[in-house]
């Protein structure tokens, strides 16, 4: 049953939802979103399957296809499953079904063509994680701009056009330069070895030259950095999360942002690892400056939205942190700090949404005692607030401690080598926890809790649709945060062969995955 | 001087020859206007079909030597040719009515396929100057209003200069070689003698002019604005083919070497650059086309710095590409009784709300102007840049692809005013044309094919 058919209907399931929206008669509304739902939930079904018969003692590709595409350019149609991307394939089918149901109330016009978009873009994330070919992998991470600019564009709010060119422009940036590094790097494999190919296994042993290592690390770095965003690239954030609407935003803290790391786990750092050696300072240190930066522009936000979105690069910046740490805990935590981040970020933007559509407003100041008026939703909000502080036995805590643990397993040693730099910049990184507990519980304080004011009222409670998306996120965040060893298993093969890789002590080992 | 020879390698051209013939007759017999686009679209359709069989059979021959040739790498242009100017026949038929309209299309395209075969400097000279001289008067042709007049004027003139240029780099060839093969050309490239290389330069500046490359570019905007848009779908698609395609043949698979790569280099990298940043400005369609152009001439020149073999296959590629993609748009473009102010891009604000299909394929073509995967504008520009790479010109495809992303803010931008704009209260609501959908189909299905099966038609090339 779970085999590569399998994992190719999952990825174009959303194309077949496309097809199917596109032919229904128009002003059938309810039926369009229904019709959305149930196709995520089928996706989501179908990922759950792949995902139990993933078998982590195995390494490299699991329900792999490899089909030619271009011949003559040795592109292929390659796409798997391997230790990396399977948590975050997982992640993706699991919001995918929230961020349906979760824009069922708030998008009414154009219903149509948004949910075809948000099939679009999950095809295009999907296929992301999934391509094993670089020129695939740039196709899918190109196509993502579409949906994305016209999601924000269309359904965003009053600056939404400014917000939506912004990213478009600052991401295709990015990914011009990673395209002339990408033709580069393939044409330098041909040169060197005669392979013309661009699957990743091939690229993997390239073996370039530092000097040139260094220049495509820095065009492949510049696109994956702003899509992180790494601090100072990060502009586009705050605009495109506060303009986006809900569904938007879910889909760009829960999934969209997570490309940015995962392209520099997958590409960035194993295709140049003597150049990403040279540079783990840099990158160390950037990551340090998100995390604290990022926590203390949260810190001084008004707009709930925006509280969230700063937020974001604070808590990917623990990502980078431990990606860059090269230590197994480090890069474990990494990926359990990703999905953990895509459901608690995910889930803080839903529940901001939720209450938008009743008050109209994301002003911190407007609201105050919603533990009153509206209970259920002030457990569900506190419950994610505490969570993204990365209390235990929630993710947010597995991750964010594993990744700090990494950083000072990386850089213990070297303390006491007489280098200080790593530890000090550990140890500024903690700070980022405290910090994110002060901007977390500064925003629960406001809006749960003191005097009783929101606008429009009286408010109505959550309802049932809302309740079991928020149930769904509780119980993944919770099952994370108190079984980690389950997620952690999947990923621990693919972790050390990045690890092994990067850090060169696999250089024997001709193909890893 | 084979007959057999000269009847079938030039099938084509001999269709489209008779197409004209009985165009003309008919005009005389019947005074019946609308036979003219049934006469005309049968007649393309047919050389387009004989094109495609001599590709398929890998014709080759010269009925005459040294001036004519035919072979499987002329065939398919010749047969994409063909092919393009289907769709602009379809959105014709609502603009003009009078024979002479398809008599002069017919003629023109006769001229592209004669130089897209051509061997010697005269049968290329022919068919250049036959290509452009009948547009002259199609842009002439939507008389009604003033600017088409400025248009054709500036066109002609611009042209003119253009032939007197080309003529006088192929007599200082000729006056070097003593031959009027175009072979000498490619000879004059490695040369160093002042004659040679003065000839070459001057060849290339006219080709130059002819594709609306910066500095030469000036005409283009006036042109396409003051053409209807039938006509405006046709230069930017089969005229620009058909200068590249002459570029093509000169150059062949020649190494180009020493001063003439920083003129192949530069020049279209400020084209590319120009052509995307004046394009920002425009507030009417056809003249952002226009600028669009320019800078996807710049991309299409900047293949000749690729080494040889790759050449031939990036530019074929992306002509048909660019020609499929950029026909969508203007096949789908909603008409309005007032030409002027159809033109407008305000007029297509809110026009998914109106017509969401031809919304969605005006986005598709800019996204694939663009150049944005899945597209297949994509493919297309990467090839080009993966063949300059190749030939080891690493900082001019740097640039050339951060020229080319200066041209996304204002592709999107259409996007933007058809999807994110309230309606305007002077939108146009005029109904398409006629046979915009059956135009827009032909468009699309080879636009869908390519953007999923590339390589079919690479393997081809």
């Amino acid at each position: 049953m779970a085999d590569s058919t399998l994992l190719n209907l999952v990825l174009w399931l959303p194309i077949l939802g496309i097809v199917a929206i596109a032919l229904l008669p128009r002003g059938r509304d309810s039926l369009v979103r229904n019709l959305s739902l149930a196709v995520m939930l089928l996706q989501l079904a179908m990922t759950a399957i792949l995902y139990v018969h993933f078998d982590p003692s195995v390494s490299g590709l699991q329900f792999a296809t490899n089909q030619p595409w271009i011949r003559e350019w040795g592109i292929g149609y390659n796409i798997g499953l391997d230790g990396i991307n399977v948590l975050l394939v997982a992640l993706t089918a699991f919001l995918g079904p929230l961020v349906v149901a979760g824009a069922f109330s708030a998008i009414q016009k154009d219903v149509k063509l948004f949910y075809a978009m948000v099939f679009f873009i999950q095809f295009a994330m999907l296929g992301t994680f999934l391509a094993q070919d670089l020129f695939l992998f740039y196709v899918f991470w190109e196509a993502m701009l579409i949906p994305m600019f016209l999601i924000i564009g269309i359904w965003g709010g009053e600056r939404r056009i400014y917000a939506t060119i912004k990213f478009v422009l600052y991401t295709a940036f990015g990914s011009i330069l990673m395209l002339a590094a990408v033709i580069y790097l393939v044409y330098s494999l041909q040169q060197r070895t005669g392979i013309n190919s661009f699957a990743f296994v091939d690229l993997y042993g390239s073996d370039l030259p530092l000097r040139t290592q260094m220049w495509l690390l820095a065009a492949f770095g510049l696109s994956f950095a702003i899509k992180v965003p790494i601090v100072p690239l990060h502009t586009w954030l705050p605009d495109a999360h506060v303009e986006a609407p809900t569904a938007g935003s879910v889909i760009l803290a829960g999934v969209l942002l997570k490309m940015g790391t995962y392209g520099f786990m997958k590409l960035g750092f194993p295709l140049f690892p003597e150049a990403t050696r040279a540079c783990t300072p840099v990158l160390m240190t950037l990551a340090v400056i998100s995390i604290v930066y990022g926590a203390c522009l949260a810190l001084v936000q008004n707009d709930i939205k925006k509280i969230i979105a700063y937020s974001s690069i604070s808590h990917l910046g623990y990502v980078m942190l431990g990606l860059v740490s090269l230590d197994l805990v480090g890069i474990q935590g990494a990926i359990v700090q990703m999905v953990s981040h895509g459901l608690v970020a995910g889930g803080l933007f839903l529940m901001v949404g939720m209450i938008y559509e009743r008050c109209h407003t994301r002003d911190l100041a407007a609201y105050g005692g919603l533990a009153k008026l509206l209970p259920v939703f002030a457990v569900f909000f506190a419950i994610l607030t505490l969570a993204s502080i990365g209390l235990p036995t929630t993710s947010g805590f597995t991750g964010e401690f594993m990744a700090l643990l990494g950083a000072f397993n990386a850089a213990w040693p070297l303390h006491e080598a007489g280098y200080d730099l790593p530890l000090v910049l550990a140890v500024i990184a903690v700070s980022g926890v405290v910090l994110g507990a002060l901007y977390m519980l500064r925003l629960a304080q406001q809006l749960l809790f003191g005097k009783t004011r929101a606008p429009h009222q009286p408010l109505t409670d959550l309802n049932t649709r809302e309740r079991v998306i928020l149930v769904a996120i509780v119980a993944a965040v919770f099952t994370i945060g108190l079984y980690p060893e389950e997620p952690l298993r999947k990923t621990e093969l693919a972790a050390r062969e990045y690890q092994q890789i990067v850090t060169g002590t696999a250089l024997d080992q001709e193909s890893l995955p | 001087m084979n007959w057999h020879d000269v009847l079938t390698a030039m099938l084509p051209e001999h269709i489209l020859l008779a197409g004209m013939v009985l165009l003309l007759c008919l005009e005389i017999v019947s005074g019946r206007d609308r036979d003219g686009f049934f006469v005309a679209l049968l007649t393309v359709a047919a050389a387009a079909v004989a094109a495609c069989d001599l590709f398929a059979q890998g014709y080759a021959g010269s009925p005459f030597a040294g001036h004519f040739s035919v072979s499987p790498m002329t065939s398919l242009p010749k047969a994409a040719i063909l092919a393009l100017t289907l769709p602009v026949l379809l959105i014709s038929r609502d603009d003009f009515a009078e024979t002479r309209y398809y008599v002069l299309l017919l003629a023109s395209l006769y001229g592209a396929c004669l130089l897209v075969s051509s061997d010697s400097f005269l049968t290329l000279f022919l068919g250049i100057e036959l290509m452009s001289l009948p547009v002259y008067v199609l842009v002439l042709l939507a008389f009604l209003r003033p600017e088409s007049t400025e248009a054709a004027l500036k066109y002609l003139v611009l042209g003119g200069a253009a032939t007197a240029t080309l003529l006088m780099g192929v007599s200082l060839l000729y006056g070097w070689s003593g031959s009027l093969g175009i072979t000498a050309f490619t000879s004059a490239l490695s040369a160093t003698q002042p004659l040679a290389t003065g000839g070459a330069v001057l060849v290339v500046a006219a080709l130059l002019l002819k594709a609306a490359i910066v500095p030469f570019h000036a005409w283009a905007p006036d042109a396409y604005e003051g053409a209807s848009v039938p006509v405006t779908a046709y230069m930017a698609t089969v005229i620009k083919a058909g200068v590249l395609l002459a570029a093509l043949r000169l150059f062949g698979t020649a190494l180009v070497t020493g001063p003439m790569v920083s003129l192949l280099a530069v020049l279209p990298l400020v084209s590319m650059a120009w052509g995307n940043l004046a394009a920002i400005r425009q507030t009417s369609f056809r003249r952002m086309i226009a600028y669009s152009s320019i800078a996807h001439a710049g991309y299409l020149y900047y293949a000749f710095l690729g080494a040889g073999p790759g050449r031939y296959q990036a530019i074929v590629f992306y002509l048909i590409v660019y020609g499929v993609m950029n026909l969508l748009a203007f096949v789908a473009l909603p008409r309005s009784v007032d030409d002027t102010r159809q033109d407008h891009l305000d007029a297509l604000q809110g026009l998914f709300h109106r017509q969401p299909v031809a919304a969605l394929v005006i986005a598709a073509a800019m996204l694939s102007l663009a150049g944005i995967p899945p597209l297949p504008g994509f493919a297309a520009k990467f090839l080009i840049f993966r063949n300059v790479l190749a030939a080891g010109y690493t900082t001019y495809a740097v640039l050339g692809l951060v020229a080319s992303y200066l041209g996304i803010y204002f592709y999107l931008r259409v996007i933007q005013y058809m999807f994110m704009s309230a309606e305007s209260p002077d939108a146009v609501r005029g109904r398409p044309r006629r046979l915009a959908f059956l135009a827009t189909v032909l468009c699309l299905v080879p636009a869908i094919l390519l953007s999923f099966f590339p390589g079919w038609l690479l393997d081809r090339l």
